[in-house]
């Protein structure tokens, strides 16, 4: 029987936790220095590059508080199609693309459990 | 001794893998993206075929994904009506461009300011990704489901391939075509060559050559079975092709002859590209998986090695259960397990009584 070729390992396969892109790796680091690319030209003063992101770090923490704050209150979300639902909010995932919430109020009825996909989700409100 | 390929296994999707696309050579290596039924299109490294991420944010499959040569942009067609650009560093949507149907093929020209688009509406797209909000370009003229779309001659032709079965070659700026290939079926793949122009078309069982410019025909080959994607190798010695009876073949470009067939995959292969550096070929296929093959079978490469004959090499498991087996002579070489394992090779004086496991 004629010998297989050996391998050193197998391909490492998805991370079941997240969507990958580690931050980390080098080509991360290399061609991303900063996300803030969006709204800067090139050659801007680093005096506001430090400005934006502390505001953006500001907002990024009201946010993920927001998020905390949600967590088992009457949430109304106003979705694509004119869609209004209010639910009780449970969690979001960690790259805030799915919702978990309790008792969906739809207008075809009450959903005991249901996951919000957020691209459909246009904005959501609740009271402190 | 000859060896045996043992192909790599790409693990990860849950549905039909149908496209597959290699970034060029980047100072980081060259990258692998795949089309997959299950939504969710992922990047992985071209040599090792280690995931790297998951673009997240289609809803409906994906039909055909491709990534820029400098593997920072990644775009993806899906049958929820949108073809998106992704940033391909970080895995995030940058752009969604609407159409009115199923998006089939996505290409980048070669500076990555353009994408192209096709698929079940008919009509060629051209969106200029400086002006994303602007109206693309329009190529209309196809009578069925548009199923590759692809720039040539330096980006300044666009070919064709459609459910009429018909291949087009279009003037880019007059948006007129400028020559037509016909045949009596559906053509089920396309690829092209920009270094030699070459362009490798599929349908039924044959796998056909054309010069890109001309759209002469230079060869055709027949497989022993349908096949539904072909590549040619970047020093046009070999070509590969893959198709309904599962098998991957090899086949030598000059003389046509078949040279090798391979088993593995557990379902029909729907696409298969030669890596940029010709050294291996990677294929997908309806069993949700991708393989990657070699070109040159036992050279020392990404994750293969080459073991030479006399040299003691041994796989031991690190984790858990030691697997039943036996002591095997130098020159056969160690298989492969699934689930987590450790690797390490052994020099034969501390190998005391180690138990392996061949597949």
């Amino acid at each position: 029987m004629r010998p297989h070729v050996s391998v050193l390992r197998l391909p490492r396969g998805p991370d079941p936790n997240g969507r990958g892109f580690d931050p980390n790796s080098p080509r991360f680091i290399a061609l991303c220095p900063t996300t803030i690319s969006a709204s800067t030209e090139t050659g801007t003063d680093s005096v506001q590059i430090r400005e934006e992101q502390r505001a953006r770090s500001v907002l990024r923490e009201s946010f993920l508080r927001t998020l905390i704050a949600m967590t088992n209150k009457q949430v109304q979300f106003h979705m694509y199609e004119r869609v209004k639902v209010e639910a009780k909010f449970g969690a979001s995932d960690i790259d805030v693309l799915n919702f978990q919430v309790s008792e969906l109020h739809t207008p075809i009825g009450v959903q005991k459990e249901a996951l919000l996909r957020c691209q459909d989700v246009i904005s959501y409100s609740f009271d402190l | 001794m000859a060896m045996r390929q043992t192909p790599l296994t790409c693990s990860g999707h849950t549905r039909p893998v149908v496209d597959l696309a290699f970034s060029g050579i980047t100072p980081y290596g060259y990258f692998l993206i795949s089309a997959c039924k299950d939504g969710k299109p992922m990047l992985r490294q071209g040599d090792t075929g280690d995931w790297i991420g998951t673009f997240l944010g289609h809803k409906g499959a994906v039909w055909g994904a491709t990534l820029n040569n400098e593997a920072t942009k990644a775009a993806t067609a899906a049958a929820d009506f949108t073809a998106k650009v992704w940033d391909a560093v970080t895995g995030d949507e940058v752009l969604t461009l609407a159409h009115k149907h199923i998006v089939k093929s996505v290409n980048f020209t070669q500076d990555s300011s353009c994408l192209l688009t096709g698929g079940n509406d008919k009509i060629i797209r051209i969106y200029d990704l400086n002006k994303p909000e602007a109206e693309p370009q329009e190529i209309t003229g196809h009578t069925s489901a548009i199923k590759k779309a692809l720039w040539c001659n330096n980006d300044t032709q666009i070919l064709s391939a459609a459910d009429d079965k018909t291949v087009r070659l279009w003037d880019r700026n007059s948006t007129e075509v400028v020559k037509q290939l016909s045949f009596d079926m559906s053509v089920s793949s396309m690829e092209y060559i920009p270094d030699g122009e070459v362009l490798v078309i599929t349908y039924g069982k044959t796998i056909a050559f054309y010069n890109a410019l001309s759209l002469d025909m230079i060869k055709t080959v027949d497989a022993p079975a349908s096949i539904h994607s072909a590549s040619l190798h970047p020093d046009k010695d070999f070509f590969v092709a893959g198709g309904d009876d599962f098998k991957l073949y090899k086949f030598d470009y000059g003389t046509k002859e078949e040279l090798e067939s391979y088993k593995g995959h557990f379902g029909p292969v729907h696409c298969v590209r030669f890596s940029p550096d010709g050294e291996l070929y990677a294929s997908g296929s309806e069993d949700g998986t991708l393989r990657l093959w070699q070109t040159a079978v036992g050279k020392t490469y990404g994750l293969w090695k080459c073991v030479l004959p006399g040299e003691f090499s041994s796989i031991w498991h690190g984790i858990g259960k030691v697997l039943t087996g036996a002591w095997f002579p130098p020159d056969v070489m160690l298989g492969i397990h699934a689930k987590e394992f450790n690797l390490g090779f052994i020099s034969p004086e501390n190998l005391v009584s180690h138990v392996l496991r061949v597949l």
